[in-house]
C-alpha cells in the first residue's frame, strides 16, 4: 500500500509528461504515415506513402549523405580524438589548456558553427581561400559551398571541428582510467609504446569506442541546423540531409501535407535504430576485457 | 619520448589549438570592427573597436527579447527536468514494482529517438492545444526533450548513495517525500549540476523544434534571432558577428569561470560503458 503511494507520487508526474510528450508524438507519428494530412481533410492512404518513398529520388539522395555524413564523421571525430587523447594523456606541455581550449566548439550552437564555417568558405575573403591565394594555389580557390562536388565534405568538416574534442574529452578519461599497472605489465613483457597502444589501450577501450561510435552516428542522423544555416540542402541536393528533407516536406514546401513527411521520419526512425543497435553490438564484441 | 618529437608533437597541437580556437578570436574581432573597416582587412586587429555595436545590437535588433525569450524558455524547462526528472530517478533508483525496470528500458531507449519523429505530431499537438507559438509550449517540448537522457544519468546518482542515509533519515520520522527533498536531493548535488549544464547548454542551442514551432518575432530564442539576423543582414557580417557574441557569451563566460564543471556536465553518462 505503501509503495503504491511512492510510485504514485515520484514517478507518476515524469510518467505522464513522458507519455504525453514522447511516447504519444512517437506513436502519432507512425500513425500519420498511413494518411494524406492536409490542411482540412485527412485521408487514409494504406501504405502509399511508403511507396512513394521508394520512388523518391531527393530521399534517396539525402539518405546517401546523412550516411555518408554520419560514415566520415566517425572515422575523423573519433580517429583524430584519439590521437589528440594520446598526446594529452602523455602529459605533453600545456596539456590542461588543451583539453579546455578544444572543448570549446561544444558549447556553442549549431547554428552559430554553421556561420563561422560559412564564413571560413566565403569565396572572396573567407579563411581557407585567402589561405591558398597566400601559400600561391590560386587553381584550388572554389566557392567551397557553392560547389556541389565540396559542400557536403565542406560541411562534414565543420561538424568534425565542433564534436572532436567532445570525443577526446571522453577518450581522455577513459584511458586515465586504466590501471597504470596494466601499461607496466605490458613494458615489462617487452611492449613496445606502439605495441601498448594497439594491442593493449585500444582493446581496453572498446566499450567506450562503441558508445562514442553511436553516439556520433545518432548525431549525424539528425544534422538539421548547420545544413539549414549554410546551404539548405543545395547546391542541386548535395548538402540534403534527412532532417532537411523532412523539414522541407512538412513545412517549407507548399504541399498541405503531413502524412508523408511522417513517413520518412517513421521510417528514419527504423534505420536508425536498427543500425544503432548492430553498431553498438559489433564494436563492443563478445569478449568484455575486464580490469 | 625524444624531445624533438615532442617538439614536433606540441607544434601539431598548436596548429590544432589555433583551428579549433582561431574562429572564436576572428569573430570577436569582427564583432568590434564596422563591416566596412573589414572588407578593407579582415582579418586585422580592431585597432579602434566600435563597442556601440553591442548595445545597437541588445537594443535596437531585439536581441535583448531573443535573450530573455531564452532564457525563460529553457530556465522552465531545466527547472521541470530538474524536479520531475529526479524524482522519477530516485524512485527508479530506490524502488521497483512489476513493470518498473521495463519503463526505465523504455524510457532510456528513447534517448536514440532522433527529434524529427516527434516533430511533426507534436506540431500538431501545439496547435490543437492552442500551445502553438507560445514560450510555454516550447518550454514544455523542451523538457520532453531532455528528460529521458536526464532520468537515465541521475538514476545512477541517486544510486551511489548509500541507503543508511534514507533509513536513518526515516528513523527519525520523516515521510519518504520529506527524506527526498531533505536529504536525497542535497546529497545528489554533484549529479543534478552535472545535468542542469547540460541541459541548459543542450536546450540554448536547440534550433529545430524553435523555428518550427515559434513564429512571431516577441517570442524567438537566440538560435533564431541569430538565423533570422543574418538572413536579414547578410551583406553586415560584422553586424551578424557581435549578434553571434550575443548569443554565445554567457555560455563562455561560466566555461571560462567553470570549465571542469562544464566539461564534466557535458560528458556525463557518456563515459561508462
Amino acid at each position: 500500500m505503501k509503495n503504491k503511494k511512492v510510485i504514485l507520487i515520484f514517478l507518476l508526474p515524469a510518467l505522464v509528461f513522458y507519455i504525453l510528450f514522447i511516447l504519444y508524438p512517437v506513436f502519432r507519428t507512425f500513425y500519420n504515415s498511413f494518411f494524406k494530412i492536409g490542411a482540412f481533410r485527412i485521408k487514409y492512404v494504406g501504405l502509399k506513402n511508403f511507396r512513394e518513398i521508394v520512388k523518391d529520388e531527393i530521399f534517396w539522395k539525402s539518405a546517401k549523405n546523412t550516411l555518408i555524413w554520419a560514415g566520415a564523421s566517425i572515422v575523423l571525430e573519433i580517429g583524430t580524438a584519439f590521437l589528440l587523447a594520446l598526446a594529452l594523456f602523455n602529459k605533453i606541455w600545456l596539456h590542461r589548456f588543451f583539453r579546455v581550449a578544444w572543448f570549446v566548439p561544444v558549447l556553442i550552437p549549431y547554428i552559430v558553427t554553421g556561420i563561422i564555417w560559412l564564413w571560413i568558405y566565403n569565396y572572396d575573403w573567407g579563411v581557407l581561400n585567402t589561405i591558398l591565394r597566400t601559400i600561391g594555389l590560386r587553381n584550388f580557390v572554389v566557392p567551397w559551398l557553392g560547389n556541389p562536388k565540396t559542400a557536403l565534405p565542406a560541411l562534414i568538416v565543420g561538424t568534425t571541428w565542433m564534436w572532436t574534442g567532445f570525443n577526446m574529452v571522453i577518450l581522455l578519461a577513459a584511458m586515465h582510467s586504466i590501471p597504470h599497472t596494466i601499461f607496466d605489465a605490458a613494458k615489462v613483457d617487452g611492449a613496445n609504446s606502439f605495441q601498448i597502444v594497439t594491442k593493449v589501450m585500444i582493446p581496453l577501450l572498446r566499450p567506450t569506442f562503441s558508445n562514442l561510435v553511436v553516439l556520433c552516428f545518432i548525431g549525424k542522423m539528425r544534422v538539421f541546423d548547420m545544413v539549414w544555416v549554410t546551404t539548405e540542402g543545395g547546391p542541386l541536393w548535395s548538402t540534403e540531409t534527412v532532417a532537411t528533407y523532412i523539414f522541407k516536406r512538412a513545412f517549407k514546401w507548399n504541399v498541405y501535407d503531413l502524412g508523408y513527411p511522417s513517413a520518412l521520419a517513421t521510417l528514419w526512425f527504423i534505420v536508425i535504430f536498427v543500425i544503432s543497435l548492430i553498431l553498438g553490438r559489433l564494436i563492443k564484441g563478445s569478449e568484455i576485457y575486464e580490469y | 619520448m625524444t624531445d624533438f618529437k615532442k617538439i614536433i608533437i606540441f607544434t601539431i597541437l598548436v596548429i590544432y589549438t589555433i583551428f579549433e580556437i582561431g574562429p572564436f578570436v576572428w569573430i570577436t574581432f569582427m564583432s568590434f570592427k564596422t563591416t566596412e573597416e573589414f572588407y578593407e582587412s579582415p582579418y586585422s586587429l580592431p585597432l579602434h573597436p566600435h563597442f556601440e555595436k553591442y548595445p545597437v545590437v541588445w537594443i535596437d535588433y531585439n536581441y535583448s527579447t531573443y535573450f530573455l525569450n531564452s532564457a525563460i524558455i529553457v530556465g522552465g524547462a531545466v527547472l521541470i527536468i530538474l524536479v520531475l526528472g529526479s524524482m522519477a530517478a530516485y524512485f527508479f533508483a530506490k524502488f521497483s514494482f512489476r513493470f518498473s525496470e521495463m519503463i526505465f528500458q523504455i524510457i532510456f531507449l528513447s534517448i536514440m529517438f532522433p527529434p524529427q519523429v516527434r516533430l511533426i505530431s507534436l506540431y500538431q499537438m501545439l496547435v490543437e492545444y492552442h500551445l502553438i507559438n507560445t514560450r510555454i509550449g516550447l518550454m514544455l517540448v523542451y523538457a520532453s526533450t531532455q528528460l529521458p537522457f536526464s532520468i537515465y544519468v541521475l538514476r545512477t546518482f541517486f544510486e551511489s548513495i548509500p541507503r543508511d542515509l534514507l533509513d536513518a533519515a526515516k528513523i527519525d520520522g520523516c515521510s519518504e517525500w520529506k527524506a527526498f527533498w531533505r536529504i536525497m536531493f542535497p546529497v545528489a548535488r554533484p549529479g543534478l549540476t552535472a545535468i542542469t549544464i547540460l541541459n541548459f547548454v543542450m536546450l540554448w542551442n536547440e534550433f529545430l523544434f524553435a523555428v518550427t514551432f515559434i513564429s512571431s518575432d516577441s517570442k524567438r530564442t537566440l538560435p533564431l534571432g541569430v538565423m533570422r539576423f543574418l538572413g536579414e543582414h547578410y551583406e553586415d557580417v560584422c553586424m551578424v558577428a557581435t549578434g553571434v557574441m550575443i548569443a554565445v557569451i554567457p555560455i563562455l563566460i561560466f566555461y571560462i569561470i567553470f570549465s571542469e564543471k562544464f566539461i564534466e556536465g557535458m560528458t556525463v553518462g557518456s563515459i561508462k560503458g
